[in-house]
């Protein structure tokens, strides 16, 4: 018998399709996971060598190493939500999902859940990281830490999507998303404290993520509402044009040779 | 089911489709042939709503083809699997996806896997699998909701005999069901198998239709006649028998072999489409 199961509506049939979506996307994460192994590795090893170099140069040394790092490689992170919309395309599989009875929301909620995921889960243990071995204080408000986190994590992930839907293969991705997080998180202070870099990268921070991340996490581990709160409206807005952007891309047509 | 009228879709300088139109009923499975470039991709391509068309319209059961997706199977004509899923786990998200839950999740992709002989790779994963196997996991993942629309795309490209057969089964099993199918294929004889209606496109429209019988109706067969061990005689004619028995009534050497052709699909496909190649 054929089925005719098209009519489902409702909001308990669309989170069905989102949750397949993500539990496939959850597998395929799993299965490699090597890029973010490696992006939460190499910070933990950076902190442990440069941590005595900060301490002895800026005041609250460990907190700028280790907020400083977390920024820094959760900015490389943008090549893993890069990536896994990327290789939609290589497969040719993108169009196999647009032909189902999902929609495109349910696509991209699908797509993008285990990648935050995997952005939160890094920039989690990375502050756990900082806090028990490398002595970021611990923070006052936990709420603060959490806002924080997701945000950079929706910000990152918005444009990780943003950049896969411009680029035309994983090499340009690499490149730029390697090339564009070392240059906004060292011109954000992520990697050299801003208070001894020069008057002019100190006056451009404010146009990098990098800077607003920074103050962000720094602010929420400090307990400040005002410091916290400025930097989450910023990057939510950065992230709500880079994902607006994406979005219309994905939906209409974007990996094929024409678009619609 | 499915209506297609007078669709056209430029690509830059390039017009891929022409005024193609194309019914199918429920139950009937439709063959497109026609060579590469003659607009049968294009065509998928709008019914499944991955693209639109320039003018023209496509109805599915009297929907748009956005408002029918869950009625539709497509199994394009590239691959398009995950190297790192397993077969089982494709069934299972595009199962999922079309709403299939549990038991009858289940139930559906196994019966797949036996109809389509999956169940020896079933938990390896797809990018390790023959180009064959992968193509009958792309049908699968088309079949797996029981659609009752089918567009298959050169569904069995690069598979053997007997899973040729398979696959020829379970699509003529779904035709039975009542679900409408477009089957494009370049195995012409495949079509005799599925008894389908035959279409032919070229330079973006349909330039024929019918079945197989009244497509080549008309159409001349070969008649040909080995002389001694070297000389050969090979006359195209539209009554093979009549012309043989006259040809052997004209000739007075020791007839070797004797060969009567009568016309067929592939006949009917360089007499409409071979100024067409691209």
């Amino acid at each position: 018998m054929l089925r005719d199961i098209a009519h489902r509506t409702g909001a308990l049939d669309s989170a069905y399709r989102v949750a397949a979506v993500a539990r496939h996307n959850t597998i395929i994460r799993r299965r490699d996971p090597g890029q973010l192994i490696s992006y939460i590795v190499m910070p933990m090893v950076l902190m442990l060598v440069l941590k005595p170099l900060y301490v002895k140069a800026v005041d609250g040394g460990a907190t700028q190493v280790a907020t400083g790092l977390l920024v820094m490689f959760s900015v490389f992170a943008i090549a893993i939500a890069g990536n896994s919309i990327l290789v939609e395309r290589h497969w040719r599989t993108w169009d196999r999902l647009r032909a189902t009875r999902a929609s495109a929301t349910e696509l991209l909620l699908g797509k993008t859940i285990p990648i935050f995921v995997a952005l939160i889960v890094q920039q989690t243990i990375l502050l756990g990281y900082g806090i028990l071995v490398i002595g970021l204080p611990v923070p006052r408000s936990l709420g603060f830490v959490v806002l924080a986190i997701m945000v950079w994590g929706f910000t990152l992930l918005a444009v990780g999507a943003a950049l896969a839907t411009i680029v035309r293969s994983q090499g340009e991705l690499s490149v730029v998303s390697d090339v564009g997080a070392l240059t906004l998180s060292s011109l954000g202070g992520a990697l050299v404290p801003l208070s001894i870099m020069p008057g002019w990268a100190q006056a451009a921070a404010h146009v990098s993520p990098g800077y607003w991340a920074l103050s962000m996490m720094q602010a929420a581990i400090r307990g400040e509402a005002a410091g916290t709160l400025l930097p989450v409206g910023i990057l939510l807005a950065m992230g709500l044009v880079a994902g607006t952007f994406a979005v219309r891309r994905l939906t209409r047509g974007w990996g094929r040779s024409r678009l619609l | 089911m499915l209506e297609a009228i007078d669709l056209v879709k430029r690509y830059g300088p390039v017009q891929a489709l022409d005024g193609f139109s194309l019914h199918v009923e429920a139950g009937e499975i439709v063959g497109l042939v026609g060579h590469n470039g003659a607009g049968k991709t294009t065509f998928v391509e709008i019914v499944a709503n991955l693209i639109r068309p320039d003018s023209g319209h496509v109805t599915i059961d009297g929907k748009d083809p956005a408002a029918a997706r869950g009625r539709i199977g497509v199994a394009p004509q590239h691959l398009g699997l995950y190297p790192s899923i397993s077969p089982r786990e494709h069934l299972e998200l595009f199962g999922r996806l079309a709403g299939l839950r549990r038991a009858a999740l289940r139930t559906a992709i196994d019966d797949l896997a036996a109809a389509l002989r999956l169940t020896g790779f079933m938990d390896r994963h797809s990018g390790g699998l023959s180009g064959g196997q992968q193509r009958r996991i792309q049908a699968a993942t088309a079949l797996i909701h029981r659609p009752g629309l089918l567009l298959l795309d050169e569904p069995t490209a690069g598979a053997d005999l007997e899973t040729r057969q398979a696959m020829l089964d379970v699509v003529k099993q779904r035709a039975g069901e009542g679900a409408a199918i477009v089957y494009i294929t370049h195995y012409l004889p495949e079509l005799t198998d599925l008894q389908a209606t035959i279409a032919v496109a070229r330079s973006g429209g349909i330039i024929a239709r019918g079945t197989h019988a009244e497509l080549v109706d008309g159409l001349p067969g070969e008649v040909r006649l080995t002389l001694g061990e070297d000389e050969e005689i090979r006359v195209s004619t539209t009554a093979p028998t009549a012309t043989l028995i006259d040809l052997l009534s004209r000739t007075d050497r020791p007839v070797s072999a004797v060969d009567v052709r009568n016309p067929s699909l592939d006949d009917l496909y360089r007499s409409l489409a071979g100024n067409d190649a691209s």
